[in-house]
């Protein structure tokens, strides 16, 4: 676009934002309106049918930290984003590493790697809740195996991560595919006259390229442990001994299944605070880094 | 121009999917359709399906009315539904919902009362009306009634000479007999599987010292309930202690889900389990033959029987088609139907008389067994109504698992309380 004249300057800017409108106008009806309403609602009584019937100040969120299932999750929430977080990740790279050269039997890899996307969560879930029922599980059945599935704790938590990493896999794998395959040819064959190959070669220089679509796939994984809540509808139903209750699913007991709006403005509006705080930290150390090339 | 485009499209997206939404609700011409989302599973939706049809080819074509029944998962996840969908267009007709939904049901403006729909209720079971009677009047029309049996690996307790527990001191002993370990000490088959939880508990509470309640205000019926009480009337503690008993003999699982199913596999021999299962649990226990007995009693004196559950029909919409609907429901035939499918109790007074149930419970009668119960139990054995029932259903289980494996029993007691004291006490103020 040319910028002449002052008024034509004007017009164009305009017109940008002309553009942006669609977007804003579904972002304020979807989004900026329901933050709000929460976060102004969680200091107040609301009924069950949504009627403010009071002023309730700080009490919905003391509430909230008094009830020992709330902490209880914050504990399970913290737990499952230290497994799955760095498991998925080792995961997904070694995947994508171990197949990244392209040769002509890429396409069978790429093929079973590629499906999990086309696959839906809850046909995953219901899957991995038959696969690993308990003691007489399929997989016991075929293996002779003793794993106790999801109906210990442990078991329970264990095959959850299981079911974090598939659903995340496909996505994970082709954006780390394709960042192992834009790698100008030209480094690597510098590298290798350079007498770097096999681990070196990898670890050293084409890893250090992909680095920034690492971050974006453990960020992605990140928010996901965050937000898991679906799967575990499906597979665990917090269960058992509320040993996969993260926080999504207590807000999902507590909002929806037993319309605890003290809880629900209460959780809400704090979970949108940090997700802001969150992005805005990320934001200014991104462009602070930009500032500094 | 490829902004322009973008924009194109996603306006085209937008308005596609209003278009979707608002349409969602058509009927072909004078057919008045009534939406009916239910929780029916396995070979009991079979059942429905049959009764749906049945009436879409009779009374539905003669008086233009059409079911379209839609499966929305177990009891609580159409509460679930019922409760998102609540104040928009998606709200079905008629919802089958169980008792955990009478709190929310008696403050939604939504609901139709089936005193305002104007339907006779004569021929329905007492029981079964009273446990859906609010302050509001009477909120779902009973559909489908049942009770919490005791069902054991019939052939097992024969080949040992055991008999059906009439108490939990006795189930015990059935327990140790029945269960069986591994060489490296893993339970290959446990005695019994599973952690009581409300359902359960308002029968083991409930029947002691004749009649009992869980909370106050006649378990939240009278209006919502204040406290709990079974702490003051020590009712809990002395489950409590007797359910140690079944712990202690180390051939008990604690799983809390997929119960029924390993006893079917006959890797448990025995499964706390409600009525409405028995049809699926005899078909699919292929390698043993099943048998029920009621609920084993607390101790002498816990006489109060069994508390009645089980599905009510919840109304949102008021018009003839609807009333029609329901009244075909709970008619003294289709009853018949239903629970000859299912194994559920009939709710229809009637029912017991027509040749064919009889006929059916003479050729079946562990169907007797839940009837029986049923009809021999205190009227005055209720339900448990209260805010929160996830919750606190979750916090049960974790409660009593916590005192078999070695929490002090006082404590246990009193933090239950605590738990359900402060959900009443968060809904009251909200509601």
């Amino acid at each position: 676009m040319r910028f002449k004249k002052g008024s034509k300057k004007t017009y164009y800017q305009n017109k940008a934002y002309l553009y942006l409108l669609p977007a804003i106008a579904v972002a304020a009806v979807f989004y900026w309106y329901p933050s709000v309403k929460s976060i102004v609602d969680s200091f107040l009584v609301v009924n069950q049918g949504g009627t403010v019937i009071g002023y309730a100040g700080l009490d919905n969120y003391r509430r909230l930290f008094s009830d020992q299932a709330f902490l209880h999750s914050i504990k399970v929430s913290a737990t499952f984003i230290l497994l799955f977080v760095p498991a998925n990740t080792f995961v997904t790279l070694l995947a994508s590493s171990l197949t990244r050269r392209p040769s002509r039997l890429s396409f069978i890899s790429e093929y079973i790697f590629f499906t999990p996307v086309a696959v839906s969560l809850s046909a995953y879930s219901l899957l991995m809740r038959e696969i690993f029922r308990g003691e007489s599980s399929v997989l016991n059945h075929l293996f002779g195996t003793v794993f106790s599935g999801i109906s210990t704790p442990g078991g329970a938590m264990a095959v959850l991560v299981i079911l974090g990493i598939f659903l995340d896999f496909g996505l994970d794998y082709i954006l780390l595919m394709c960042a192992f395959r834009s790698i100008d040819s030209s480094v690597i064959e510098a590298a290798r006259m350079d007498g770097a190959g096999g681990w070196r070669l990898y670890w050293l220089v084409e890893v250090p390229m992909i680095k920034e679509t690492v971050l974006v796939t453990v960020f992605l994984a990140l928010k996901d442990a965050i937000l898991i809540s679906a799967p575990i509808i499906i597979l665990t139903e917090g269960g058992p001994f509320r040993s996969t209750e993260t926080v999504m699913f207590y807000y999902y007991t507590e909002a929806f299944r037993s319309g605890n709006r003290a809880v629900q403005n209460a959780l809400a509006s704090m979970v949108l605070t940090m997700a802001g705080v969150g992005m805005s930290v990320y934001a200014i150390l991104k462009k602070r880094k930009e500032a500094l090339r | 121009m490829k902004n322009k485009a973008v924009i194109c499209l996603l306006l085209i997206i937008l308005s596609a999917t209003q278009v979707f939404a608002t349409g969602q609700r058509e009927s072909s011409s004078n057919v008045t359709e009534v939406e009916i989302w239910h929780s029916a599973q396995g070979s009991n939706a079979d059942v429905f399906d049959s009764i749906v049809e049945q009436f879409n080819n009779t009374v539905g074509k003669e008086k233009n009315i059409r079911i379209t029944s839609i499966y929305q998962g177990k009891a609580n996840d159409v509460l679930t539904k019922v409760n998102a969908a609540s104040g928009t267009s998606s709200l079905p007709d008629i919802a089958m919902m169980d008792a955990t939904a009478a709190t929310d049901m008696t403050v939604s403006p939504y609901l139709v009362t089936i005193d305002s729909l104007g339907i006779d209720t004569t021929s329905i079971l007492e029981s079964g009306l009273s446990s859906y009677t609010s302050e509001k009047g009477l909120l779902a029309l009973p559909f489908n009634a049942s009770a919490l049996l005791y069902y054991y690996n019939k052939s097992l307790y024969d080949s040992l000479s055991l008999s059906a527990p009439k108490t939990i001191a006795e189930m015990a002993y059935a327990v140790s007999k029945t269960g069986l370990k591994g060489l490296n000490g893993k339970l290959t088959r446990a005695g019994f599987i599973g952690i009581p939880t409300t359902f359960e508990l308002s029968t083991f509470i409930g029947s002691q010292n004749g009649l009992s309640y869980m909370l106050d205000n006649r378990n939240g019926h009278d209006g919502v309930a204040t406290k709990a009480v079974f702490g003051e009337e020590g009712t809990y503690k002395a489950f409590l202690l007797e359910w140690k008993k079944v712990y202690d003999t180390g051939f008990y699982s604690t799983a809390t889900s997929g119960t029924t199913e390993e006893f079917t596999a006959g890797r448990a021999a025995a499964v706390l389990a409600s009525s409405s299962k028995l049809a699926t649990i005899i078909n699919s226990a292929e390698s043993f033959e099943v048998g029920v007995s009621s609920v084993p009693m607390v101790n002498e004196s816990a006489t109060g029987g069994t508390v009645i559950s089980g599905g009510a029909l919840f109304a949102f919409t008021e018009n003839e088609a609807v009333k029609t609907v329901l009244e075909y429901l709970v008619s003294a035939d289709v009853q018949a139907i239903w629970s000859e499918g299912t194994g559920y109790v009939p709710v229809n007074k009637e029912t017991y008389e027509t040749e064919s149930y009889k006929r059916f419970l003479k050729d079946n009668p562990l169907y007797k067994v839940a009837s029986d119960a049923l009809l021999s139990s205190n009227p005055g054995m209720t339900n448990v109504w209260v805010p929160s029932a996830y919750s606190i259903y979750y916090s049960f289980q974790t409660n009593i698992v916590n005192f078999l494996n070695g929490a002090d029993i006082d404590e246990t007691v009193s933090e239950m309380e605590e738990i359900i004291n402060s959900a009443i006490k968060t809904y009251r103020e909200q509601n």
